[in-house]
């Protein structure tokens, strides 16, 4: 955002930055004073006494000599006519001249000249509705074979916009006038058109950086400014042709009128941007000297495009009355205009630079030159019928002294950006290393939790199983009620149960598939040492998330309880296990081809009560169903 | 099985007294198998590694350290030695370890005489024991090595015939009942058997080098 920051004192190296700028405008309006000097100074014969009458057309057929009246160049007055014609004598010097030429010093796109009623020499479009004004001064050869002394010279010209400043012509060898030429069509039409070239890079980058320095109104005073200055040239070189003389002056005039408005806009903008707060005082002071608030920068920038809006109005109805003599009205009243703008920013920018913490002397030296050079531009052409050189130099230089200034501000934007960035950064660095120590605790937390879970479960495994069963043995054994073959017995189920409790926490955590394979190597042997035949039907029952390690050593005991039963009382030949899934549920049955026993008839025995509250506690449903000629019980439970 | 042509020479390792016993006693009453050596400890282990050793019967908990050092020496020192895990549980962490490090098969401690013997004798036959845990686990840590950070191949990666039978085998199906399923013979089903247990140790190896590389341990040459 581009806003005020209170500068230091302007440091050695802004002093001479400032000094370098001044310099360079200076010897470029110098440089340009020595072109128009060597305008001035062409080597021939000035011609300042002639005789001028208007004509309805600048096919000019001889006029009689009473047609012409004297007049004086530079000429003062005005004129009812877009075509007129200068007469004026050859001299005997210039019927002696090896190439005799004519250099008409004022800018005309077109001219003709006549030596004695006949047509000698023509530039620019010598017939049809007047060409604009004009921008190329013309330097016309006159035929040796018609020069005599006493001739008759008749230039007849023709602009679109009235004569207000019409200069003395030169007559006299053509190469020496040449030089003067040249450097007439560098002031009048190579410099301006370079100077547009500049205004239209300063009205679009303007237009594009607005919405990144954040000064908007600024940047679009700027932008239209440069726009101003384009369109001027614009007028000057492209609108006639094609589309005529209103339209040309129309464009040229809308150009000049936004120069005069949007210079003054754009250094309102400039002293309130950067301007520390003042102290509050009369309204006319505060108007003129103090930074306008937003609100009152937000009407002027509405009130500036409104009045181009207006003025563009004003000069198409001006000009519909007749471009030659309305230009010379508009002219008029925008010069006051300016002239008056110009004051009033030249008041401004003096005293915003004098305020202590804006005293930037890069920006001043640029600011006081411009509108400097515009007041003496103004003023030249207003006052003393000249062609102004000084806005040429100041609008050379001074986008880029803008540029430059704008830069060195903008240094400000950017850095204060970075540092917000690099701060972020930190900020979000440090949030993440926290982030990251934060879900280290959850985890660690999680796992402690889940070891701490895993430990008790796994020691309440231990303590149902095995260590009932080896306490048992032990209180036995104590009472010498045990036989060896007891307790060899009940240390294998212990031993198996430690197993089994081993198998669960391997399997579980995968599918229910391998869990129960692994199962396989536990109960085989048995079955085998009581000649029962396995049959292992298990079916890829994918991932059984549901089914952790307490659920699977549960699945386990009931079927090793089952299978155990199904040994002990049932005497099968065979014995199957089946592993089937339904959708979500998961099916384990085991079955046995023995005598069966009858699940309501006897009591229950400790197996059984044991197999249905294992089962009730990992929400399994245990189903069993035993006749004569086998069991089968099956345990449903979800994945 | 043909008459070996001299007795199969054993050594076994085992701290606990009483089951170091029943195994000496287990193999000295087997038929051509005769003992070379029992020991207790790492170190009284690696000095039974005699080249006219046949068959290694180790426990992994031993008091100086773990057996797969052990394992992995005597497989460096002896092609042809048979490596026979003696396990209490026969976990399939610690034997796939043991195999990683070049066991052949596992013994679960306290089988049955008879089971005990058909078990050496099975390895000393070319066999490769494995139990559904064990297979898989073995399934498991292919997988996770397959999708491991190195996201390169595994150096010895399981065929899909392997892959199957390991599958089938992990559901509890037995070598018969797998070959069955498959229409191969049973050997067949042991030869795939002991392939998988080459390919682990190869990539246990190979993994082994790599995380090593990785913790700037070994610096490979370019």
């Amino acid at each position: 955002m581009l806003k005020f920051e209170p500068l230091g004192a302007p440091t050695r190296g802004a002093w001479i930055i400032a000094a370098i700028i001044v310099a360079l405008q200076l010897a470029l309006a110098a440089g340009l004073f020595w072109m128009n000097s060597i305008s001035e100074a062409a080597a021939g014969r000035r011609v300042v006494e002639v005789g001028a009458a208007e004509a309805s057309s600048s096919l000019y057929t001889e006029l009689p000599d009473a047609a012409f009246q004297a007049v004086r160049l530079p000429r003062q007055g005005c004129c009812s006519s877009n075509n007129l014609i200068f007469r004026s004598r050859l001299t005997a010097e210039d019927a002696a001249l090896a190439n005799p030429a004519v250099l008409i010093e004022s800018a005309y796109d077109n001219a003709l000249v006549y030596v004695d009623g006949a047509l000698a020499a023509g530039a620019g479009r010598v017939s049809g509705p007047p060409p604009n004004m004009g921008r190329r001064p013309q330097l016309l050869r006159i035929p040796s074979a018609m020069a005599h002394e006493g001739a008759v010279l008749d230039i007849a010209v023709q602009r679109a916009v009235g004569f207000g400043h019409l200069q003395p012509f030169y007559v006299g060898e053509y190469d020496e006038l040449y030089s003067s030429f040249r450097a007439l069509t560098f002031l009048r039409h190579d410099l301006p058109l370079f100077n547009a070239a500049i205004g239209a890079f300063v009205a679009a980058f303007c237009l594009c950086a607005a919405p990144l320095f954040g000064a908007r109104g600024l940047m679009l005073s700027l932008s239209a400014l440069g726009a101003s200055w384009v369109l001027q040239h614009v007028g000057l070189y492209v609108t006639d042709p094609p589309w005529g003389a209103v339209a040309n002056n129309g464009v040229y005039f809308l150009g000049f009128l936004g120069a005069c408005v949007c210079l003054p806009w754009f250094f309102i903008e400039w002293t309130s941007v950067f301007s520390p707060p003042a102290p509050k005082r009369a309204p006319l002071f505060a108007f003129v000297l103090d930074p306008w608030g937003t609100v009152a920068r937000r009407r002027l920038a509405i009130v500036s495009l409104a009045s181009l809006a207006i003025g563009a109005g004003l000069i198409a109805w001006r000009l519909s009355f007749g471009p030659a003599i309305a230009s010379q009205d508009i002219n008029r009243v925008i010069g006051w205009m300016g002239l008056f703008a110009m004051a009033f920013c030249l008041v401004r920018i003096v005293s915003f630079y004098l305020r202590p913490g804006a005293r930037d002397p890069i920006a001043a030296s640029a600011f006081v030159f411009v509108v400097l050079a515009a007041i003496a531009d103004i003023s030249a052409v207003r006052f003393l019928k000249t062609y102004g050189v000084f806005l040429g130099a100041a609008v050379t230089f001074f986008p880029l002294a803008l540029l430059l200034s704008l830069a060195v501000r903008a240094r400000g934007v950017f850095e204060a950006a970075t540092t917000t960035a690099e701060k972020l950064n930190v900020l979000v660095a440090d949030r993440e290393r926290e982030i990251v120590r934060y879900h280290e605790e959850v985890r660690r937390n999680d796992r402690a939790a889940m070891l701490l879970d895993e430990r008790s479960r796994i020691m309440r495994d231990m303590h149902d199983g095995i260590g009932g069963q080896l306490l048992g043995l032990i209180l036995q054994a104590r009472s010498r009620k045990l036989s060896d073959e007891a307790l060899v017995n009940g240390l294998e189920q212990s031993l198996d149960d430690l197993r089994l409790v081993v198998d669960s926490l391997e399997q579980g955590e995968g599918s229910l598939t391998g869990a129960l394979g692994a199962f396989r190597t536990r109960i085989e042997p048995r079955c085998e040492a009581a000649g029962v035949e396995l049959d292992w039907e298990i079916d890829d029952v994918g991932a059984t998330p549901n089914i952790g390690p307490d659920k699977t050593l549960q699945i386990y005991r009931i079927l090793l309880e089952a299978c155990t039963n199904a040994l002990k009382h049932g005497a099968p030949k065979r014995i199957g296990v089946a592993l089937k899934r339904d959708g979500d549920q998961i099916e384990i049955a085991l079955g046995d081809d023995g005598v069966g026993f009858a699940p309501h008839g006897a009591p229950p025995g400790r197996g059984l009560t044991n197999m249905r509250t294992r089962a009730r506690q990992i929400g399994a449903a245990l189903a069993m169903d035993s006749t004569t000629s086998g069991t089968r019980i099956s345990l449903t439970l979800p994945a | 099985m043909t008459a070996a042509p001299r007795y199969a020479r054993v050594a076994i390792v085992e701290d606990d007294a009483i089951l170091r016993e029943n195994l000496v006693q287990l193999v000295t009453r087997a038929e051509g198998l005769e003992i070379a050596g029992a020991a207790d400890s790492v170190a009284t282990g690696r000095a039974l590694l005699e080249p006219d050793l046949d068959v290694l019967l180790i426990d992994l908990a031993l008091p100086d350290g773990n057996g797969v050092e052990v394992i992995r020496e005597a497989r460096e020192r002896l092609a042809n030695i048979k490596i026979i895990v003696v396990s209490i549980f026969g976990d399939a962490r610690s034997v796939v370890r043991a195999i990683e490090a070049g066991a052949d098969g596992y013994l679960l401690k306290g089988a049955g005489e008879q089971q005990a013997e058909e078990a050496i004798r099975s390895v000393l036959d070319g066999g490769a024991p494995i139990s559904p845990a064990v297979a898989s686990h073995i399934l498991t840590r292919m997988r996770e090595r397959s999708s491991s950070e190195r996201g390169a191949e595994l150096d010895a990666p399981l065929t899909e015939k392997e892959t199957a039978v390991l599958t089938d085998l992990a559901k509890g199906f037995r070598y018969k009942e797998v070959a069955r399923l498959h229409g191969i013979s049973p050997h067949t089903v042991a030869d795939h058997v002991k392939s998988i247990y080459r390919k682990l140790a190869v990539n246990s190896r190979s993994e082994a080098v790599f995380e090593a590389v990785q913790a700037g341990l070994i610096k490979l040459k370019d």
